[in-house]
């Protein structure tokens, strides 16, 4: 996979596609040209994985009505 | 006229429902006997489509008629059944048309254990005989949750412990809240439209339901039927997570998972960073084995392959060919060295031959031959020019020189 796609991604894409290439490289059916590249993708993955878990940053909300709409708020959670 | 007499002969007789409102009418101003708590053990218990519960009341001795009406029925936390010892609360009176006093009944409250106890072992054992709590109902957890739904109070310590521990395990995770009322009569109702509404809207991956610490009374929206339908209704895996870890509640029961405490859910719910970092670090040294296992696999069947009988076979008929053509060519050498020998010597004879016809056998004879500086043969005059550096070759060595001028011969020059 690019680089370019790779980083668009989401989080659980990319964990999804990262286990789907140890599932991969495990039944040891892939060739051994594959295998490399795969190895590498992984690492790529393993490495993109990171770098969104370093980035996040908790996002919290509340749902309230207002003007009969259910609408997510943000959330400043009680003091503790 | 037979009446007419009898009541000339017996006048103050009653009729029979002029009696039963007599008596009626003195139970009824009796003040201890329109307030009384009675116990007695319930039989023949009917709940009628009416919504009017009815039975008896009784002990070893005797049995007293009871009616519950639909008003104070609907109001009971747990169902009576027949042979429950209870104490009941109401008032004594007359029912005209039977000529039987009974019991009107507004209040039931188990004798013994607590009403609260009988309603959660009740709606626990119907629940569970709908199949409500079997293992194969429960969904599994998302692994890594983009959205945690939860469903509690927002003021309470509960959702300050789960904000608190997502934060520190899980930041990547969005949190929203539904803030639900967790106690009082509301409760049930606005935790189940909580856990409805994140369902419709498909708007969490999983949910946390619950609330903090408190009493039997304070948890006990989360063993209403209500709230028990709504998480069994839910399509989101939920994390039920009442109270403290001795407090189990039919909530606890229904959902696909039973939290200790708050905390323990928001636990359950998001995995913790570090350890999902070192889980990748395990995926690359593990796809990094899985590698070299491959390599070292192909490497040994190579081996296996190239020393296999197949390919040995053919080995040995290269070595069996290369014996043959050695011990022929041993045999052939005798023959070959006579052979050789002659050819030898007709060869010795050719070369003199040769010798006489090379060119430079003349410079034996005296004559030089001149070379240009690319080692060319000189053999015109148009060849050099003045300045030229040359070669001369002589018999027995070579002398170099520089052309000092150039002129054609006057017999070549006439001729041409």
């Amino acid at each position: 996979m690019e680089q370019e796609k790779l980083q668009e991604l989401s989080f659980e894409a990319a964990l999804a596609r990262l286990e789907e290439i140890v599932g991969a490289l495990e039944s040891g059916t892939a060739a051994l040209d594959d295998s490399l590249a795969l190895f590498e993708e992984g690492v790529a993955l393993v490495r993109l994985c990171n770098g969104k878990l370093d980035a996040a940053q908790q996002r919290i909300k509340i749902i309230t009505e207002e003007d009969g709409a259910v609408v997510e708020k943000d959330f400043d959670a009680p003091a503790g | 006229m037979d009446i007419d007499v009898r009541d000339m002969r017996f006048p103050g007789a009653l009729t029979v429902s002029e009696l039963n409102q007599y008596i009626k009418d003195l139970i009824d101003v009796n003040p201890p006997l329109s307030d009384v708590y009675i116990k007695g053990e319930i039989s023949n218990f009917k709940a009628h489509s009416s919504g009017h519960f009815y039975f008896t009341l009784k002990d070893a001795q005797g049995a007293l008629r009871s009616v519950m009406f639909r008003s104070s029925a609907q109001k009971m936390t747990f169902m009576p059944e027949n042979g429950m010892k209870v104490i009941a609360h109401g008032r004594i009176s007359v029912f005209v048309r039977d000529g039987t006093y009974q019991l009107y009944a507004d209040s039931l409250d188990p004798d013994g254990v607590g009403a609260l106890y009988i309603a959660f072992e009740q709606l626990k054992r119907k629940l569970e005989s709908e199949g409500l709590f079997a293992q194969e109902k429960k969904k599994s957890l998302p692994k890594i949750p983009s959205v945690v739904g939860i469903v509690t109070s927002p003021t309470g310590a509960a959702v300050r412990d789960i904000i608190h521990i997502c934060r520190r395990r899980f930041p990547y995770a969005k949190l929203v809240l539904y803030p639900a009322l967790v106690q009082g009569p509301d409760a049930p109702a606005s935790i189940a439209a909580g856990i409805a509404y994140f369902n419709r809207a498909h708007a969490a991956d999983v949910l946390i339901v619950g609330r903090g610490g408190g009493s039997v009374e304070d948890l006990w929206a989360f063993n209403t039927e209500l709230v028990a339908r709504a998480v069994a209704a839910s399509e989101i895996p939920v994390i039920s997570a009442v109270g403290h870890e001795t407090d189990f509640t039919i909530c606890d029961f229904v959902a696909d998972r039973r939290a200790p405490t708050p905390s323990a859910a928001a636990e359950i719910a998001v995995p913790d960073t570090a350890e999902l970092k070192q889980k990748f670090l395990n995926i690359v040294s593990r796809e990094k084995a899985v590698l070299l296992q491959t390599l070292e696999r192909d490497r040994q069947r190579l081996l296996r392959s190239s020393t296999s009988r197949s390919l040995r076979s053919p080995m040995h008929t290269v070595e069996d060919r290369r014996m043959a053509v050695a011990s022929l060519a041993q045999r052939m050498d005798p023959a070959m060295g006579r052979e050789l020998e002659k050819r030898r010597g007709a060869l010795a004879a050719a070369g003199g031959a040769l010798g006489a016809l090379n060119p430079m056998s003349v410079l034996t004879r005296g004559f030089c031959a001149a070379f240009s500086g690319a080692g060319q043969l000189i053999k015109s005059v148009g060849q050099v020019a003045a300045g030229d550096e040359i070669t001369i070759q002589m018999t027995d060595g070579t002398a170099d020189a520089v052309v000092r001028s150039v002129r054609l011969s006057d017999t070549i020059a006439k001729g041409s």
